[in-house]
């Protein structure tokens, strides 16, 4: 993503019009960067290792065992919380719920900063969510907290995160443990 | 079946809140012989919802969702209006698409998934109001009639444009006051119930929810009537207690009011149709 | 979500090869065709799940070539519906329970059919629609004429316009590439002049047709496909989205901006698939330049060759694409330019005001939305030539 701030008349950024787009194969955007992958997980695991209240928020497709991928993924989810010493809040589906979303325990994409504010949370990683609503949640979030966003996805990305992982699937997510715990060390955690 | 999808992987089931856990464990998936008395046992399908307290349209769509045979295997394509207020707290895969183009959608989803999954039971269920059902998408409904598109289609009939606060349709009785309709509805209801059945309908029913049981027999008929045949058409009357000026604890009496003149019990079937309802019966699927 | 397989044969019994092999390298032969036929060559090479259509001219034989590939089995769901406002929304549902789709219309259809193609954007399918453009009522007029297109300019679909029956088929297949990008994944209108280009026979190069391409993968969609097997399984799409539904205003705001984003993100990939969103023809030094797109195109680059024998250097930016725009290459195609002229079949102009909107504060050249004819009318390169000529001064024998 480029810079925070309003694009046009709507208080919602979009990153591709200040020239950002999705990575290529093969790397990873950070800001508007485009940088080798293993950099932006060493960058991503600082974020949540040194900001307030890092949170991983799991989407659908790791939360439910529609398949081999997603329950292996599962587990992953669960130990990257546990390296990162981060909270985990379910995005377990994207429909405006009535009345209200409790956002202590869940996180809705429809208003997504509701969760962030209330838990005050200072870095996050979405993992699992369908791009629409990823993409959809992450224009909101960068408009409306300062929370460090890390997209970490099994297709394309998201330029509007403040770092994004494109194409990440079981083994990407060991990779980025791996470097998680690195990082965790040489910070003295 | 695609129960699979309401699985929740362990390593992440500690962090999801009760009611979707409940979904997981307490609804009935997998069991054709689920129905509206299962309602006080098991976890509804279901969340709360914004409709107006006791409205008649909220009974309906409990039911209903409750007698589909196959849930984990069902589609249903909704229309705008009051009704679209609940679907995203159903716990299925729905579709809101445009305002009347509700059965041209779900003609198009079943066509697909019988070709991308020949040899599973995808139910294509369509749930729209009056105005969506016999005004603005008359043409929709009644060509995917014609095409014999293999769907449920399913009217809520509230006499009425309640969404947009309560204007004349085309289901409004002859000569009720109604917005837009200033001196009164000029002419006579729209016999939709009759139209399906002229337009190739299979399984025709018109009834109140006034009896969740009844209810549930219907669905039940016109789901595996309209998987084996062809179209199938339900009328049910949920009255607008808002736009008529009831309370919210009246809209049963309303509706049993009702039972004994306009919406009197009525069921239609073809030959073909009443030999699958037979054999469901048989295997006591009914 | 799963890494891809391979998948070797499609349900037609084709060989699968890659988009690229496809367009790029498979060796080619030449046949002699209609651009309505080319659809039909493009279509059987696509691996297309679903076809709906509705009648009306130019594009109705384009629609029954399609039945035809049905029948013979290369396209799995096809049928006839009710109208352009049904047929817009029964593909809808084929690409909501995950198939690749295709449909086609024309003028007044198109205008029929238009609640559906911000619908289509909004609810993030790929559907491909090859619009052959026409004249709109009133008065009735089945000519070709393109005003049709200014009104899809913001429905949030990709448009693409092709020249040729060639471009056509290569930009059928490249188009179903682009828009299934997992970040791109917005409708694509593939436009062509009617008649010009749908019922005039040319020499198109065709890759064999026992090669396709990959069919489309429905779970690689940003948006859950409606077939019961992903999840969430509580899952609406597209929900009621207003402040009084409990959510707040920003969703519809950032969906908007999100479907507009997606347009932008198919920039890197159609560069690679159309060989560069723009297209130059003629002496790279003049300043004198044509900005078109369409049959347009094809008869400035004949003005780009009357008026080399009048001594006058000129040259065409053809635009291969109109959503997302080509702001950069044309921005730099105009550099050094004086003249630009835009020439166009329709009354209005829009491609002008498009072509005045980026380059404001860009370029210094006049702009001159000329030549324009429109309601069936022919725009013979020595009509263009004339405008030149006009403001040049110069004055030509030959010229009408
Ligand atoms: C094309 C279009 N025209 C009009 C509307 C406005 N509209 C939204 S809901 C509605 C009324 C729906 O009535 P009905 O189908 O009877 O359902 P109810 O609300 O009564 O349950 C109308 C007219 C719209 N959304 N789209
Ligand atoms: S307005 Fe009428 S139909 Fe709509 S929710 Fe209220 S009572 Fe039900
Ligand atoms: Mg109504």
């Amino acid at each position: 993503m480029a810079h925070i701030g309003p694009s046009g008349f709507s208080p919602y950024p979009v990153a591709v019009y200040e020239g950002v787009l999705t990575p290529p194969p093969g790397k990873a955007l950070m800001f508007n960067e485009i940088v080798d992958e293993e950099i932006a997980m060493r960058e991503a695991a600082k974020a949540m290792l040194t900001r307030q209240n890092p949170t991983i928020f799991p989407g659908p497709q790791v939360l439910y065992a529609w398949n081999e991928e997603a329950k292996e993924k599962a587990k992953l989810v669960r130990k990257m919380a546990e390296v990162l010493g981060a909270k985990i809040i379910p995005m377990y589906d994207y429909r405006p719920k009535y009345p209200k979303i409790n956002p202590a325990i869940e996180i809705n994409p429809n208003h997504p900063n509701l969760t962030i504010w209330h838990n005050k949370i200072k870095a996050c990683i979405f993992v699992g969510v369908h791009c629409h609503y990823a993409n959809v949640a992450l224009k909101i979030i960068r408009a409306e907290t300062d929370c460090f966003t890390i997209a970490m996805c099994s297709m394309a990305g998201h330029e509007d995160a403040m770092i994004t992982l494109r194409d990440q699937h079981v083994e990407e997510m060991e990779k980025f443990i791996k470097i998680a715990e690195e990082v965790k060390k040489e910070l003295g955690k | 079946m695609s129960y699979k999808i309401y699985k929740i992987n362990e390593e992440l089931k500690d962090f999801m809140p009760k009611e979707i856990i409940d979904l997981e464990e307490k609804a009935t998936w997998g069991n054709p012989k689920r129905g509206v008395m299962d309602l006080p046992y098991t976890k509804e399908l279901i969340e709360e919802h914004s409709l107006c307290a006791g409205c008649p349209e909220s009974m309906a769509l409990r039911y209903i969702i409750a007698s589909l045979p196959n849930p984990e295997d069902t589609i249903i394509v909704n229309s705008t209006g009051c009704t679209s207020l609940v679907f995203p707290h159903i716990a299925l895969h729905t579709v809101h698409s445009l305002f009347g183009n509700q059965n041209a959608v779900a003609s198009g989803i079943k066509r697909v998934l019988e070709w991308r999954f020949p040899d599973k039971v995808k139910d294509v269920v369509v749930l729209a109001g009056d105005g969506a059902t016999v005004d603005i998408g008359l043409d929709c409904t009644l060509q995917s009639f014609f095409r014999q598109e293999k769907i449920t289609t399913i009217c809520f009939d509230n006499e009425v444009y309640a969404n947009t606060g309560g204007q004349e349709s085309g289901l409004t009785v002859k000569g009720h006051v109604f917005k837009m309709a200033p001196k009164g509805k000029q002419w006579d209801k729209v016999p939709m119930w009759q139209l399906a059945i002229d337009s190739g309908c299979h399984y025709v029913a018109r009834l109140t929810v006034s009896s969740p049981k009844r209810v549930e027999q219907v669905i039940k008929k016109a789901i595996y009537v309209a998987r084996e045949v062809g179209p199938t058409y339900v009328h049910l009357y949920t009255p607008c207690i808002l736009e008529i000026g009831l309370n919210s604890d009246d809209g049963l009496d309303e509706m049993r009011a009702r039972d004994k003149e306009r919406f009197a019990f009525f069921e239609y079937m073809t030959p073909q149709a009443e030999e699958v309802i037979n054999r469901i019966k048989e295997e006591g699927l009914l | 979500m799963q890494a891809t397989e391979t998948i070797l044969y499609n349900r037609a019994g084709q060989r699968v090869v890659s988009p690229d092999y496809l367009l790029f390298e498979a060796p080619r032969t030449k046949h002699f065709m209609t651009g309505s036929e080319a659809v039909k060559e493009a279509v059987k090479r696509a691996s297309v799940d679903a076809s709906v259509s509705y009648p009306i001219t130019p594009q109705s034989e384009a629609a029954h070539l399609i039945g035809e590939l049905w029948v013979e089995g290369y396209v799995g769901v096809y049928f006839r519906g009710e109208s352009e406002f049904g047929v817009m929304s029964e593909i809808a549902g084929c690409a909501m329970a995950g198939a690749r789709c295709i449909t086609t219309t024309s003028g007044p259809g198109t205008l029929r059919a238009m609640e559906n193609f911000p619908m289509w954007a909004g609810t993030r399918i790929p559907v491909q629609l090859v619009l052959m453009a026409r004249g709109i009522n009133s008065p009735l007029s089945i000519q070709p004429d393109n005003l049709e297109v200014s009104f899809l300019l913001d429905t949030g679909c990709m448009i693409w316009y092709a020249e040729t029956a060639q471009d056509l088929f290569d930009m059928i297949l490249a188009g179903f590439v682009v828009a299934e990008q997992p970040d791109v994944h917005v409708p694509l209108i593939t436009v062509v002049d009617g008649f010009f280009v749908s019922h005039t026979r040319e020499a198109v190069m065709l890759p064999p047709d026992d090669i396709a391409l990959p069919p489309y993968n429905p779970y690689r969609a940003p948006m859950p496909v409606i077939d019961a097997e992903v999840p969430p399984g509580r899952f609406l799409r597209d929900p009621f989205v207003m402040k009084s539904n409990y959510i707040s205003y920003a969703t519809h705001a950032s969906w908007q901006w999100e479907v507009r984003a997606a347009i932008e993100r198919s920039r890197p990939y159609a560069k690679h698939y159309l060989r560069g969103l723009v297209e130059h023809f003629g002496d790279p030094e003049a300043d004198l330049v044509f900005v078109a797109c369409g049959t347009a195109s094809a008869q400035a680059k004949e003005a780009v060759r009357l008026l080399e024998d009048e001594g006058i250097p000129a040259r065409v930016v053809k635009l291969k694409t109109i959503r997302p725009f080509p702001i950069e290459e044309l921005r730099e195609a105009v550099k050094g330019a004086k003249y630009i002229f835009v020439p166009e079949f329709n009354v209005v102009g829009w491609l002008e005001r498009e072509v005045r909107r980026y380059l404001y504060g860009h370029s210094n050249a006049e702009i001159i939305g000329a030549p324009r004819v429109a309601g069936g009318m022919t725009m013979p390169a020595e009509v263009i030539v004339k405008e030149v000529l006009k403001l040049t001064g110069k004055e030509v024998k030959h010229v009408i």
